[in-house]
């Protein structure tokens, strides 16, 4: 089975390579290898997860050494990495090859005839080998490479359009942000080596477990902690949440699949993906879950508030991801990591069907203005009842996907307020999101699909798009009914008796594995707050809808006045919370602008002059000493010396050099005078 | 010891070589006729001669020293033959037998 899955990620990666490098000499520009490779990898997944269905429980591994580092002393040090297959594994890999595969499809339709058609294949390629290679991973060091490549794609797409000064700015925006968060994610990695030698998810669910690693500290702060953080902080980064949320919204500057595939459905829940990998060393941490609930609270509420005020299609449903995020992060948070991980699935099924519903709209009216649209029920049928059974899925209505997995979100966060005493601000802040949802995803449905045709040469042209591009639709939006999940309504106790139980029965196996210790452990409360989050998640979903109903359907309350009567909190939602004037205005140009000037000078002032120059002075001096060493005493002294001293001698000897025999005798006589006189 | 007695024995033969021997060697060197300097190598080798023979009657009981003597007799007068042949080369030359002209090597 392990086997399987190697295959499942290496297939998009062949496809990559090939695309990439000769995808343009090849028939349709080689989109049919992309598709054909993530449709593989869908149908390969289909075993891995029938096994689930059948067996309730797998678990598979394969693993090869990758790096030798020697030791002094010592055995070398292997870095092992490979392959889990565990049932989140399988569901994981049965979502994203899906959403994957029909989102490919629709790319073949949203971006024909565009420039570089061949490389937005490759690139999607890549990415969902690095999605499910993340997946598939049973190691944080794999984990973080696979989670850096989709990094990279992100950029890449984000970039397609790179004409477009908006969408480079974004494609650097998102990078640069989420490196924010990588780094903490990196350090959070470097400390699992530091401390438990290994990254393996299996082994660190093992080693949490045990007293001398709860102990273990790094830098005076406790270890379990400080990894904790660092993974909270990678999956701020990566899931948009709140304070690194700034670039989500930009991304979406990127071709519209991008944005359903990595911006709503994959990508960004890798990072709850990871909390709930994490899971069990974040439970053996001290507090780290609690932030973790606070930043998921907050982001689904403030991120929710935003989606209100936002015009663009796209921007509101970028919004939106933020605050389902935000939802998932929270449930990781109070507990509640199975209703988080079926929120991550549904969410992916019901956002991807939005995104794509809204590349549609956009295909077709050639805006992103919800201003400029209006009234393309009747030209969009199959768009506007694709999109409209998404919705109610987010809005979180009974008999939908969205309305399972949220409410028992809601519900475990209920419960933890209710067991833990002070913590009454997570289900407040979660249940107001619900209700904003509901608001503002009908306002979205209003503004695109009802009313009178606001612009009406746009409204004119529209049209519903091929097959190819409304077949995904239907899928996706087949996949938001609660019967796939849990039961015909998604409500519990009238589902028990119906249903397959298929995912709670998987999860119950994963606790085991993660050797997770269930904390609610009153059952009374648990109840109890399911039943109450069940009735006002429903109130709530419901007013909203109403109130949406009102605002934007029968026109009974004017969306003028709300805005004239919240002033001021509309322009600071306008302004999304001048977030991005306060990281561009003081962050950028304040701090990183003078920490720039300040650097500048450094290198000027001391590397340059003081260094570079030095050293060439210092050479220069150096080297006119040596050239008058050389001139003085070498040249001057020796050569010429012995040249002189030479010349000198044989001008002396040339006056002995008379060529007269007798006065070399004379010469021999007297020197034979002198040795006699000296031997004596 | 008398004169006679000194001047019989071997310091009578030494002396004479010496002075023949000095007077050798000035001639070599004051004279500029190149037959000269010839009669004064003469000298020199007689007075060598002597001493040999002087040494072998009064220090030794053998005749090597006399032996000698014959010899350079014998080289004394090869040599006399070769340098006149080369001094009257010299002259056919030169038309002189001044030693300081021949100095046709020089320079």
């Amino acid at each position: 089975m392990a086997q399987t899955c190697l295959w499942i990620v290496l297939l998009p990666l062949i496809a990559f390579a090939v695309v990439s490098l000769f995808g343009k000499r090849l028939p349709r520009h080689g989109d049919w290898i992309s598709v054909g490779a993530i449709i593989g990898s869908c149908i390969l997944s289909i075993p891995v997860f029938t096994a689930l269905l059948k067996h309730g429980q797998i678990f598979d591994s394969l693993s090869y050494p990758w790096i030798s580092l020697p030791i002094a002393g010592g055995s070398p040090y292997q870095i092992v990495v490979g392959i889990l297959v565990n049932n989140l594994t399988a569901i994981m890999l049965m979502m994203v090859s899906l959403c994957a595969s029909l989102i490919h499809i629709f790319s073949v339709g949203y971006m024909h005839g565009e420039s570089r058609y061949h490389l937005f294949f490759s690139y999607l390629s890549l990415f969902s080998a690095a999605m499910l290679g993340l997946v598939v991973s049973d190691n944080l060091l794999t984990f973080f490479i696979c989670w850096e490549l989709m990094g990279l794609c992100s950029y890449l797409l984000i970039g397609f359009y790179y004409q477009k000064p908006e969408a480079v700015n974004a494609s650097l925006k998102a990078f640069m942000t989420t490196r924010v968060g990588d780094v903490g994610l990196f350090m959070g990695l470097c400390g699992l080596y530091a401390v438990f030698g290994t990254s393996n998810f299996s082994q660190i669910y093992e080693m949490v477990q045990r007293p001398e690693y709860q102990g273990a500290t790094i830098l005076g702060v406790s270890a379990l902690s400080f990894i904790g953080f660092m993974v909270l902080m990678g999956t701020i980064g990566k899931s948009a949440q709140f304070p690194l949320h700034v670039w989500l919204p930009d991304a979406m500057e990127g071709p519209t699949p991008v944005s359903a595939l990595i911006h709503a459905a994959t990508m960004v829940a890798a990072g709850v993906f990871l909390l709930i990998r994490m899971y069990p060393l974040l439970q053996a941490s001290h507090g780290v879950l609690e932030y973790v609930a606070y930043v998921g609270a907050f982001t689904a509420f403030f991120a929710a508030l935003l989606a209100i005020v936002q015009v663009d299609i796209k921007k509101v449903l970028a919004y939106s991801t933020i605050s389902q995020l935000g939802y998932m992060v929270m449930g990781a948070g109070v507990g509640a990591f199975a209703a988080a991980f079926l929120h991550l699935i549904t969410h992916a099924c019901f956002k991807a069907c939005l995104f794509l519903c809204s590349g549609s709209v956009i295909h077709s009216v050639h805006t992103q203005d919800m201003r400029e649209m209006g009234g393309l029920r009747s030209k969009m049928p199959v768009t506007f009842l694709t999109m409209f059974i998404a919705t109610l899925a987010i809005s979180g209505l009974p008999f939908f996907s969205g309305f399972v997995s949220k409410d028992r979100i809601l519900a475990g966060a209920l419960g933890y307020s209710m067991g833990v005493a002070g913590h009454w601000l997570i289900p407040l802040l979660g249940f107001s999101a619900a209700g904003i949802t509901a608001f503002y995803m009908f306002r979205l449905i209003y503004m695109t699909f009802f009313g009178a045709a606001r612009d009406e040469q746009k409204h004119h042209h529209a049209h519903e798009q091929p097959f190819v591009m409304v077949f995904p639709l239907m899928v996706l939006a087949g996949l938001s009914l609660a019967i796939w999940f849990a039961g015909p309504t998604g409500i519990e106790s009238l589902d028990r008796a119906l249903s397959l139980h298929w995912y709670d029965r998987a999860m119950t196996s994963v606790q085991t594995e993660m050797k997770i210790s269930a904390h609610h452990g009153d059952e009374h409360i648990a109840h109890q707050a399911h039943n109450l989050a069940l009735i006002f998640s429903l109130l709530l979903a419901g007013g909203g809808i109403l109130f949406s109903s009102l605002v934007y359907l029968k026109e009974k309350i004017s969306a003028e006045k709300l805005k004239a009567a919240f002033g001021p909190i509309h322009t600071l939602l306008w302004n999304k919370y001048y977030f991005d004037d306060f990281y561009i205005g003081i962050l950028v140009q304040k701090v990183l602008l003078s920490w720039n000037w300040f650097l500048a000078k450094f290198d000027d002032l001391f590397v340059d002059r003081v260094l570079v120059d030095g050293w060439g002075n210092a050479t220069l001096f150096v080297k006119s000493v040596v050239g008058k060493f050389d001139d003085i005493v070498i040249d001057r002294m020796l050569v010429d010396g012995t040249a002189d001293a030479t010349a000198a001698g044989g001008f002396f000897l040339r006056i002995l050099q008379t060529g007269k025999v007798q006065q070399y005798l004379i010469l021999t006589f007297i020197a034979l005078a002198f040795v006699l006189a000296w031997m004596r | 010891m008398s004169l006679i007695d000194w001047a019989t024995g071997l310091h009578g033969y030494l002396f004479i070589g010496a002075m023949l021997f000095v007077l050798g060697i000035i001639g070599i060197l004051s004279r500029k006729n190149a037959i000269g300097i010839l009669l004064g190598i003469e000298l020199v080798l007689n007075a060598a001669g002597i001493n040999f023979v002087a040494f072998s009657k009064y220090r030794t009981a053998m005749v090597e020293g006399q032996v000698v003597t014959l010899f350079i007799i014998l080289i004394a007068a090869a040599e006399a033959a070769v340098a006149l042949a080369i001094i009257l080369r010299f002259y056919r030359l030169k038309q002189t037998i001044d030693a300081g002209e021949a100095n046709l090597l020089r320079n």
